[in-house]
């Protein structure tokens, strides 16, 4: 299976009050699970639950998702630019795993 | 746009339509406004996230072979137009190849590694990756010389009645245009979206994966990927849609 990735944009500066817009868009099968295997045991789910997004060390966006979300999700949301500072993307997948991915936003 | 501004649009599709029956339309043509913007938008068509892929394992640094960047430096110059020119015959061996089958040859007789295999993700990445170089390039594929034999089985192919509903392509791509077939729209049949992620697939394919399902559909026999059969249908529907701009990776239904 393909490595996660993850394609976030959002512009690269803003103005200090700013509404800005960030989208992203992740690879990941995003498997239900129920399935029966060659084995006949049952294939467990396998998405990401939960993508939880922190902007200058605070929580900004939160999303948990469930098995009706689609392969590849996509979710855009906005947030107000206050400072300069990383936004860092982090999904929760079942089993535990995480993925983490960071993006700069530079305010002026 | 505006919600008059797309019915307007929509309504001067509608008229069109008809006035430009002859002409041979992109798969995008068929698509709603919505999903041509999301094809059109990186960060939006999901395609991109193959595209990325074939461009990490295209500058990826392998010791023990060349990589593709080492012989095909500046790919956004040096490899622009070239996924306009496939399917082509190749010289040495006087087959007919198509782009999946050129990076696989690249990757087996000059890298030394084994074969990705067809429709891997792999191969799907760095076909996608290589296509999407040569965005909105026109199609130049030669139908004379060397090629010309694999166009004229490709040109029967489509004409040919097959399978169990005993249709041949032309019946739809050619007669049926802009028709609804269940849910969706008859289009004219041409693959320059290809490898396109599809909603159905939840995923990147090729355009082989795609004839396949067409196959199904008139359940007739399924070819392998990359077979003769296939390669020569791809060469005449390059051909047929000669001049039209390459648009993978596209987003499909």
């Amino acid at each position: 299976m393909a490595s996660f990735n993850a394609r976030i944009t959002m512009p690269a500066e803003a103005k200090a009050g700013e509404i800005v817009e960030v989208r992203v868009l992740v690879r990941h099968p995003m498997d239900r699970g129920g399935q029966v295997d060659a084995e006949g045991r049952v294939v467990p789910r396998k998405i990401l639950n939960r993508l939880t997004v922190t902007y200058a060390g605070e929580p900004v966006f939160r999303y948990d998702m469930h098995t009706g979300v689609s392969a590849n999700p996509f979710v855009s949301f906005t947030t107000r630019a206050v400072e300069t500072g990383e936004l860092t993307f982090e999904w929760r997948e079942d089993g535990g795993a995480t993925f983490t991915r960071t993006a700069r936003l530079v305010v002026t | 746009m505006s919600a008059a501004g797309r019915a307007l649009a929509a309504a001067l599709l509608a008229l069109a339509s008809p006035a430009f029956a002859d002409e041979i339309k992109p798969g995008s043509a068929f698509l709603s406004p919505e999903m041509q913007r999301q094809q059109e938008d990186q960060g939006r068509n999901p395609g991109y996230l193959w595209v990325e892929q074939g461009e990490e394992l295209f500058s990826r640094r392998e010791s023990v072979s060349p990589t593709c960047i080492s012989c095909h430096a500046d790919p956004g110059q040096s490899l622009r137009g070239a996924a306009a020119r496939y399917p082509q015959v190749d010289r040495a061996s006087g087959k007919l190849i198509n782009l999946e089958g050129r990076i696989e040859q690249c990757r087996v007789e000059r890298q030394k590694q084994p074969a990705f295999g067809y429709e891997s993700q792999d191969l799907l990445g760095l076909t996608a990756y290589v296509a999407s170089l040569s965005k909105s390039v026109p199609l130049s594929v030669s139908a004379d010389g060397a090629a010309k034999p694999f166009y004229e089985a490709g040109k029967a192919f489509y004409e040919r009645r097959q399978g169990q509903l005993n249709l041949a392509c032309t019946q739809c791509h050619d007669d049926l245009v802009g028709q609804k077939l269940r849910g969706d729209t008859i289009s004219h049949g041409v693959g320059t979206g290809y490898p396109a992620y599809r909603l159905e697939w939840n995923g990147v394919g090729s355009l082989h994966r795609r004839l396949r399902a067409c196959s199904l559909g008139v359940r007739a026999t399924q070819f392998d990927y990359g077979s003769d059969d296939y390669l020569a249908l791809e060469l005449y529907l390059a051909v047929r849609a000669k001049g039209l701009a390459l648009e993978a990776p596209g987003l499909r239904r």
